[in-house]
């Protein structure tokens, strides 16, 4: 059975995202030691596509515009082709992961052992413990349960392809399920169409198997340094706006705040 | 009363001015016969009813009935079962899954009060607002609409204590922070099971059977009724609400839904 990682990376007008997809690359061979593969619409012989083992030509697909803190800037979010994700991916079993999560363990390797045939996380949480998820980890006004797409592993199977076509199915109808689930904003996110995706092939239960652990994350407003190798200082204020700051070390986490893991890996 | 039938489900069916609570029951049974053909069920009501396709037996309350406070004859359930085990079950609900693994899980005690809530995404109702006499009087927290009990010692215990505590309710209300005018079934049974012991009479651990329960402050409806604001969907006795299949025992609450379906 052949196992690689998939990394989707469409530059925008803030973001270098083929760059973070190359540094996270790294990353992924020398902790998960599985081949990479980039989805992009870059020229391919753009040097910054060296560091995959294949690069897989697409065209980017804009789930909407939408505001990052960390820009202070309204940027387009090249997102919405994370449901081919199935179709490109050249393994038998594959990892689905987000350019700004951060490899810095081993601990997906439970996940690709795992004999699951798709699993993403069904809950995230703030390093710092200054921000509550609570908003985060639900959708819409009756607050229905998240999952992230910021790491999903499938295997070819009937069920994990019922789910991606499931969650083209909701980007297509996207207004009709966002009215349904009466979700506040108009953007589309792969996190609601994989929420909602997951519980529609689960028969509606709301039940159905997820990583088990929550996904680590860092938030635009916090700052991230890389301080040695896989150990990374997270500076932020606490309550009192006091500063504050945390050291992480051999932990993957979701670097939510771009311009952050930008200049790390600029520095790196 | 010398039972005549090993196990079955009770239901209780006191008409009142507004609710035909004896429609509710058919309704109710209706759905329990449909995931169990052969369940039995009884009909316990002060209605001349004969037994019929959906109720095997209908008893009439064994003793004089309070009819300034319907709620206040539970405690003849005991009594007027026909089962040796029985589910008492509320009539304003509907069965929207099998069930019958309930009895497995409630055979454990001689008599189980169901404990917690859900909401219609199968979640632990976390909202105490329905719930401030419990807390405040640190009672268990206790739904009477399932009630489990076997012919025993202790199932009759704990009836007797419960029609004690309906006909003694001034003594127990002026024992209690922020006490009801009118004595509930749920704070009876819940005062009844700190007499007798929460762990002779809940499985508070156990994550079934609990009601899901219709009421506003738990689904975090933004109206009252429910079923002005979230789309419910009822084919070949399933049920979904806004999408999620509905498991158990279903307690709508919003007495005339049964008709609007």
């Amino acid at each position: 059975m052949t196992t690689g990682a998939l990394i989707f990376a469409f530059d925008n007008e803030q973001t270098n995202y083929v760059a973070m997809a190359s540094w996270s690359a790294r990353n992924i061979r020398r902790w998960l030691n599985i081949p990479t593969a980039v989805v992009t619409d870059i020229d391919p012989n753009d040097k910054r596509l060296r560091g995959f083992d294949q690069v897989i030509s697409a065209t980017a697909s804009a789930g909407g515009t939408r505001w990052f803190e960390d820009y202070q800037a309204t940027v387009t979010w090249h997102n919405a082709g994370r449901t081919d994700a199935y179709a490109l991916s050249p393994w038998d079993q594959t990892l689905v992961l987000d350019a700004d999560y951060v490899v810095a363990s081993d601990q997906l390797k439970i996940v690709l052992n795992s004999d699951q045939e798709f699993l993403a996380h069904a809950s995230a949480y703030d390093i710092t413990g200054t921000n509550n998820f609570a908003g985060l980890n639900d959708y819409g006004e009756y607050k229905m349960p998240m999952s992230w797409a910021t790491v999903m592993m499938f295997r070819k199977s009937t069920h994990a392809r019922l789910i991606f076509d499931c969650m083209a199915m909701i980007r297509a109808n996207w207004r009709h399920y966002k009215n349904l689930y009466q979700i506040a904003s108009s953007t589309y996110r792969n996190d609601h169409a994989l929420s909602i995706a997951l519980n529609i092939v689960n028969g509606q239960t709301l039940k159905y198997t997820s990583i088990p652990w929550a996904l680590a994350s860092v938030t635009p407003e916090h700052t991230v340094t890389r301080t040695s190798k896989d150990c990374y200082r997270i500076d932020y204020q606490d309550q009192h706006k006091r500063p504050r700051w945390t050291m992480i070390k051999n932990q993957d986490f979701h670097a939510m705040g771009k311009s952050h893991l930008e200049k790390l890996i600029e520095t790196s | 009363m010398k039972p005549v039938e090993e196990q079955g489900y009770l239901i209780v069916a006191t008409n009142t001015e507004s609710t035909d609570y004896v429609d509710c029951s058919r309704v109710l049974a209706k759905t329990i016969k449909y995931w169990h053909p052969n369940a039995k069920i009884c009909l316990l009501t002060n209605e001349k009813l004969k037994p019929d396709h959906l109720f095997d037996h209908v008893r009439e309350f064994p003793f004089a009935i309070d009819t300034a406070n319907p709620y206040a004859n539970d405690w003849q359930v005991f009594d007027a079962t026909p089962f040796r085990e029985t589910i008492k079950l509320e009539a304003d609900m509907l069965i929207t899954s099998p069930i019958d693994n309930w009895w497995n899980m409630l055979r454990h005690r001689d008599i189980v009060v169901s404990t917690g809530c859900r909401d219609w995404k199968d979640r632990r109702a976390s909202s105490r607002h329905y719930r401030q006499v419990f807390d405040a009087n640190n009672l268990p927290d206790v739904y009477n609409a399932i009630a489990y009990w076997r012919l025993s010692k202790t199932a009759q215990d704990f009836f007797v204590t419960v029609r004690n505590i309906f006909e003694n309710w001034p003594q127990y209300r002026a024992m209690l922070k922020f006490p009801e005018s009118e004595p509930s079934t749920d704070v009876v049974y819940a005062i009844a099971a700190t007499i007798m012991g929460p762990e002779t009479c809940t499985m508070p651990f156990a994550s079934y059977p609990t009601i899901i329960h219709m009421k506003r402050h738990i689904i975090a409806a933004k109206r009252d009724p429910w079923v002005d604001e979230l789309i419910c969907e009822y084919r070949d006795y399933e049920l979904r609400v806004n999408t999620i299949v509905q498991q158990g025992a279903f307690h709508y609450n919003v007495k005339n839904w049964r008709h609007e379906r």
